[in-house]
């Protein structure tokens, strides 16, 4: 079973002076469970809308959606996620510790593993100290780690996250990753959506673009990195003992190699100079634009 | 939906519109002092002004509380997060309504003891012609609470369907004006000196009677201030129409919720 499937999934929201605006063009996608989905677009690309119709927030036009099996129409699909919302806020007279007691309440946690499952991520997110103190007291960043709380408190199934990294510093987002690889390491589908493509290229196994409510292309990251090696940096060591660093075009490898050693040369490395995922991004963006 | 509850009825022992209100309060103490200003019906003037104050704070409460509690929700985006969870819209707004309730009933209870306090003094010191019957003030209070957990429904109605707080504050301050009226303008139209107006005007008053909450049938002062006694089977009639009249109230305003975007 998929941790998420999308079928033909539309949505058509009205505009100003009977307009229409057509912000998700039958989307179709699936997320395997063990698996980290990146859901890259620009803004306005309907990236928050498909995660909104995902949980329920919003109606879609067309099409359907199954979390877990379950179809998202019923609450029963949201039993076994987590969402972080985009900029999320939470009751602010509330202290992270009773909201997350809430949320835990809410998805039927006993008590006693509430409490232990509460202590640990509090403390896995460094909201420990804070943990008493009512959220409006907290600067964006703690909130965006209650938010991350809120997602991991019943250990769910599927995390599905709208720009989790927005407002974290450098040693915040880094936890981010590690939170999702743990995750991953555990069996559990992480789908994110993001406009940092570097985050992408380090946690995601599968990258979604999507592009004026259309989704572009999915891809393996893996696959991305590996068609996108254009040349390689090779370093060599001449018969003199001196190093030398050349750049040899994909194609020329071989050749380049061979030439080397039958100068006497050495080759010491060899570098891949590959396009990075933002290129392949931005050729996406390019090609669908212009 | 009792976490819903549990979180609202926090939430508002935490707000600074419920400390505020609560100034309100402060004034009881004052009513013995106030009422000694007539000089023949002390006791009935200190019922009088504890009631009055009473509703007036409970008022105040329901109109500001009912009216901007969705809407403070999904202004702040608390709704994204909480609408994520496994429970229904209808499970939240009733959440909500009953938390607010749940507030208004424990307010009535306190100020209604903190009322009787202030009702015993007075009496202690200004014997009244009639005793004073508590069991009429302690209905009176409580049916207070009840009308006004009727325009809380009205509020939570106009919540739903608002982007802004104007349509739930000030629509439920209308309502609640309306419907306070609507009686007396019953009566005036079925009168024989209302018989002079229209029969279209007559007809129009007679369907906004029948269509606006009453909140007149909740009015129980006169019987608390003068210990006239209390007809049963009104008092069952009217928590019947409360139900009914909430029931209905809350049931548009889930359909209407459930349906709305939250972009």
């Amino acid at each position: 079973m998929n941790a998420i499937e999308i079928s033909g999934l539309s949505k058509t929201f009205k505009g100003k002076r009977f307009t229409r605006v057509e912000a998700l063009k039958n989307l179709s996608l699936t997320v395997g469970q063990g698996e980290i989905f990146g859901f890259l677009g620009p803004n306005g690309a309907g990236k928050s809308t498909t995660i909104k119709t995902l949980m329920g927030l919003i109606e879609p036009s067309a099409g359907s959606a199954c979390i877990m099996g379950i179809d998202i129409s019923s609450p029963k699909a949201r039993r076994r996620v987590g969402y972080l919302p985009e900029n999320p806020a939470f009751y602010d007279y509330l202290s992270a510790e009773e909201y997350l007691a809430f949320v835990g309440t809410t998805f039927g946690l006993d008590p006693e593993l509430l409490a232990k499952r509460s202590e640990e991520v509090l403390k896995q997110l460094e909201l420990w100290e804070a943990r008493k103190r009512p959220m409006r007291s907290y600067s964006k960043g703690m909130v965006q780690r209650v938010g991350l709380g809120q997602v991991l408190i019943h250990d769910p199934d599927v995390c599905i996250l709208d720009e989790p990294m927005s407002g974290l510093d450098p040693v915040g987002r880094a936890l981010v990753k590690e939170i999702m690889l743990d995750l991953k390491k555990r069996g559990k589908c992480v789908f994110f959506s993001t406009h940092i493509i570097a985050d992408v290229e380090s946690v995601c196994d599968r990258v979604g673009i999507i592009l004026k409510g259309e989704l572009q292309s999915v891809e393996r990251v893996e696959d991305i990195m590996t068609r996108g090696v254009v040349g390689y940096y090779l370093t060599l060591r001449d018969s003199g003992g001196g190093t030398t660093e050349l750049y040899v075009p994909k194609d020329e490898l071989s050749g380049a190699l061979a030439s080397v050693r039958d100068q006497g040369g050495e080759v010491t490395l060899i570098e891949p100079r590959r396009k990075s995922l933002e290129d392949f991004f931005l050729d996406i963006i390019k090609g669908r634009n212009g | 939906m009792f976490d819903i509850v549990r979180i609202t009825v926090k939430g508002i022992f935490r707000d600074r519109v419920f400390h505020g209100i609560l100034m309100a309060a402060l004034l009881l103490p004052l009513i013995p002092s106030i009422s000694q200003l007539s000089m023949r019906q002390v006791t009935e003037l200190s019922v009088t002004l504890s009631l009055s104050l009473i509703s007036f704070i409970l008022l105040l409460l329901a109109v500001f509380l009912g009216g901007t509690s969705l809407w403070k929700d999904m202004e702040r985006r608390y709704t994204f997060s909480v609408l994520s969870l496994p429970i229904t819209r209808t499970t939240y707004l009733l959440g909500r309504f009953f938390g607010v309730a749940l507030f208004l009933l424990i307010t009535a209870a306190v100020l209604g003891f903190v009322a009787s306090v202030v009702v015993t003094i007075v009496a202690g010191n200004f014997p009244p012609d009639r005793p004073v019957v508590w069991n009429n003030i302690y209905l009176c209070v409580l049916f207070d609470a009840f009308k006004y957990i009727l325009l809380l429904a009205v509020a939570v109605l106009f919540s739903t369907v608002s982007t802004s707080f104007f349509l739930p504050i000030f629509g439920t301050i209308s309502a609640f004006l309306v419907g306070s009226a609507s009686q007396q303008v019953y009566d005036y139209v079925h009168s024989s000196s209302g018989q002079v107006l229209s029969p279209l005007v007559r007809q129009a008053a007679t369907a906004l009677y029948y269509v606006l909450p009453n909140f007149s049938a909740f009015d129980l002062k006169v019987n608390a201030i003068y210990g006239v006694p209390l007809s049963t089977g009104g008092i069952v009639l009217t928590v019947c129409y409360l139900v009914v009249y909430a029931a209905v109230l809350l049931s548009v305003a889930a359909i209407i919720f459930s349906k709305r975007e939250m972009k």
